[in-house]
């Protein structure tokens, strides 16, 4: 796995073409979420198998275009939050590269990881946009609890962001987990922008 | 989910017919001018003309769902920031024995003028242009024309994606997977519908990789263009207009 | 000259301790119809994918042995420089779609926008492969709205745009329905006539045997035989590679109907009949 360098930018037609099945990975996880009921977002698996598979370049520009796509057809504001996806494209890819995430345990822990980074990038966002809220109704209450109470405005943006990322990005990084140790080999090996030359025989 | 993904409304306007790359322009510089000129006045301005764009494009009516989630979250900032901002001294009035403020008041009106300006330049964008054309026009000033199939795949393959679901949801269904019931088994349902998801969209990125590459995807010869946009004078007078705006608050902004 | 030389061709696939392909040597000449027989995993999507360079620069893997399509070694060029020599088109024709454009038309130009067709050009050829595969009453339908034969049907037009002098069929009716794949075969016809060197993999042995001039026999990564189909299917063993002969030219065989002047059993359904009618003609 460390054969191919971390900062590849050197995308082979399979990656390319794994980046908007990423994205639509991400659409259907949260499909899932929403027909399921559960109190996830769960919208950026594709995102973290994408950095899995091919690191964190893939992984962020997966979830940059995700966010451009969800701006130019449903909501403008995302354009924005590109940054946030990006950055868990970054801390996925990293993570996978290292090692970081071969067990269930560790998996947990990098969803702990993901969702803090997260969480730091997206805060700045939310005060610059939405003077700290985040559009989640349990997130706002606790804001409005805090800064009711004289909490400065940036740890509570910041609170009421990480209330939600928790538990959705160690969800996700447990799927994610779940979902790359059930590939055969050769698919996977077939999106590491490897530079596996062909040897001789 | 339509076919495509795409908030195009098809029209037969000035509007419509203007090229996509000054559509973006116009973003980026309604955005950036309340930013140079931070008084209340420049936002609510320029929120009158985009909106007065959006009349002349004959699709005002489709911004609304384009912006309700948004002017919801706005009205809870609304709420949220008369009653709780740090800053709060000055009583604006009284509902019931609660107290809004100036100051929070004036914040988020700042706020929410700076986001429906957003809103509403992005509308006039994304609901007169043709996504399609939008990419070309892209890659016909530069943008890697890889990219430029990222992009517009991606509109088409999620929604593919998205329909196949739906038979694979069926699928799991009849073989006895329960989707409803307590959380845990809520729980429990979300992978065996996941794993056949991604496994078969991946078998189908590689097959669709193969047929890309003998397809002379990566082909270095310079690309050339079926569809061929004729360039309108109007498209550099507009963009000389916007030019001069930005300039001109700049201008302003140091003066001032 | 020939367009195909294949020279010892050995592969094996990443991760995979077995050689995909064992050394494989065969020539074939312009304008030839060349079917590829065998069973599952005998190498021929292997084969199919070597000879348009998928094998070795898309999988990577070991290589050695040479493969040259029109003279251009398969291993010393990239795939989109060798598409303008050798075409492809595989089994699911959902796949083969690129997903970038919305009309049928537009699709077709996708491979010529790469290659840097100027634009007349471009638009004669696709006018060309409408008419030739018969869509031109769906040019402005998108792609995804179309049933399986006219999919594949398309993926063969947008291959054939691009004016390859061979084309690669790996399997391309297994995923269609009769009808659908009757169209196919119909499609393939045609660009037979048109001069183009053709080489299919298929299961329909009947369809091999009526359009071929020479089948490839594949077993385990090799080829057991290569020759006109009349002899192909005289073999006894056949089974023991997981392929039957037609079931007219066994028909024929069990009553010992030959062909009085090969000495062979015929293999079309039209040659069947014409010497069942005749041996019934002279037994009365």
């Amino acid at each position: 796995m460390n054969k191919r360098r971390l900062w590849s930018f050197s995308f082979t037609t399979a990656t390319l073409v794994l980046i908007p099945a990423a994205i639509g990975i991400n659409y259907i996880g949260k499909l899932f979420a929403g027909v399921l009921k559960l109190p996830l977002w769960l919208d950026s698996i594709g995102t973290a198998l994408a950095s899995m598979l091919s690191g964190p370049v893939v992984g962020a520009i997966s979830g940059a275009i995700n966010n451009i796509i969800y701006g130019l057809t449903m909501d403008p504001i995302s354009f924005v939050y590109a940054l946030t996806s990006i950055a868990i494209g970054i801390t996925v890819g990293i993570m996978a590269y290292n090692g970081r995430i071969n067990t269930l345990w560790k998996s947990i822990i990098a969803g702990v990881v993901v969702a803090i980074v997260a969480a730091i990038v997206s805060t700045p966002l939310n005060v610059i946009f939405w003077g700290g809220q985040t559009g989640n109704v349990w997130g706002d209450a606790l804001y409005a609890y805090l800064i009711a109470h004289a909490v400065p405005v940036w740890i509570a943006s910041f609170l009421d962001e990480i209330v939600v990322d928790f538990p959705d990005k160690i969800a996700t990084m447990i799927i994610a987990f779940l979902i790359f140790k059930g590939l055969p080999r050769k698919l996977i090996l077939l999106y590491q922008s490897g530079e596996t030359i062909e040897k001789l025989d | 989910m339509a076919k495509t993904l795409s908030l195009y409304v098809e029209r037969n306007t000035f509007i419509h017919r203007v090229d996509s790359i000054n559509k973006i322009l116009y973003v980026l510089v309604s955005v950036a001018i309340p930013l140079i000129l931070p008084y209340k006045f420049v936002a609510i301005f320029l929120i009158l003309i985009s909106i007065s764009f959006l009349l002349l494009a004959k699709v005002m009516r489709r911004v609304i769902p384009l912006i309700e989630f948004s002017v919801i979250i706005l009205l809870s900032i609304v709420i949220i920031q008369g009653l709780f901002h740090a800053g709060n001294k000055t009583v604006a009035f009284h509902i019931a024995r609660i107290t809004f403020y100036k100051e929070g008041l004036s914040y988020a009106f700042t706020l929410s003028t700076r986001v429906i300006n957003i809103l509403l330049a992005f509308a006039i964008l994304v609901l007169t242009t043709k996504p399609s054309e939008l990419i070309e026009a892209l890659v016909k000033k530069g943008l890697s024309p890889r990219f430029g199939y990222v992009l517009s795949s991606a509109l088409q393959i999620i929604p593919q994606m998205m329909s196949a679901v739906g038979s694979i949801m069926d699928a799991q269904r009849s073989r006895g997977l329960e989707t409803e019931g307590n959380l845990a088994v809520r729980i429990r349902a979300f992978f065996p519908l996941i794993g056949p998801v991604v496994m078969g969209s991946l078998i189908e990125t590689r097959e669709r990789a193969m047929a890309l590459e003998v397809r002379a995807f990566n082909s270095r010869e310079k690309k050339t263009f079926l569809n061929e946009r004729q360039n309108l004078r109007s498209d550099n007078v507009i963009r000389l207009i916007l030019f001069s705006i930005l300039s001109l608050s700049i201008v302003l902004r140091v003066l001032l | 000259m020939k367009k195909v030389v294949v020279e010892n061709l050995k592969y094996r696939y990443p991760l995979s301790e077995n050689l995909a392909l064992k050394g494989i040597s065969f020539e074939v000449e312009k304008g030839e119809f060349i079917g590829i027989i065998g069973r599952n995993l005998a190498g021929k999507s292997t084969l199919c994918q070597a000879l348009v360079g998928l094998v070795p620069h898309f999988y990577k893997g070991a290589y050695s042995g040479s493969v040259k399509i029109s003279g251009m070694n398969v291993l010393e060029n990239n795939i989109s420089g060798l598409s303008k020599k050798i075409g492809i088109v595989f089994q699911n024709p959902f796949t083969q779609i690129t997903a970038a454009k919305l009309t049928v038309y537009e699709e077709i130009a996708f491979g010529l926008e790469n290659m840097g067709i100027e634009k007349k050009e471009m638009i004669r050829r696709i006018e060309y492969v409408l008419y030739l595969l018969d869509l031109e009453k769906y040019k402005d339908r998108n792609p995804f709205e179309l049933s399986g034969g006219q999919m594949q049907r398309l993926a063969i037009a947008s291959i054939i745009a691009m004016k390859p002098e061979i084309i690669v069929l790996d399997e391309p009716t297994s995923q269609l329905d009769p009808q659908g794949s009757e169209e196919v075969f119909k499609a393939i016809q045609s660009l037979s006539r048109e001069g183009i060197t053709i080489m299919m993999v298929e299961q329909k042995i009947e369809k091999i045997a009526q359009y071929t001039d020479r089948v490839m026999l594949m077993s385990d990564g090799e080829v057991v035989d290569f020759d006109v189909p009349q002899k192909i299917f005289l073999k006894d063993n056949l089974l023991n590679y997981g392929v039957q002969a037609p079931v007219f030219t066994r028909v024929c065989r069990s009553l010992n109907i030959k062909n009085k002047n090969t000495g062979l059993y015929p293999v079309t359904l039209d040659e069947a009949y014409e010497l069942m009618v005749r041996h019934e003609q002279n037994r009365s």
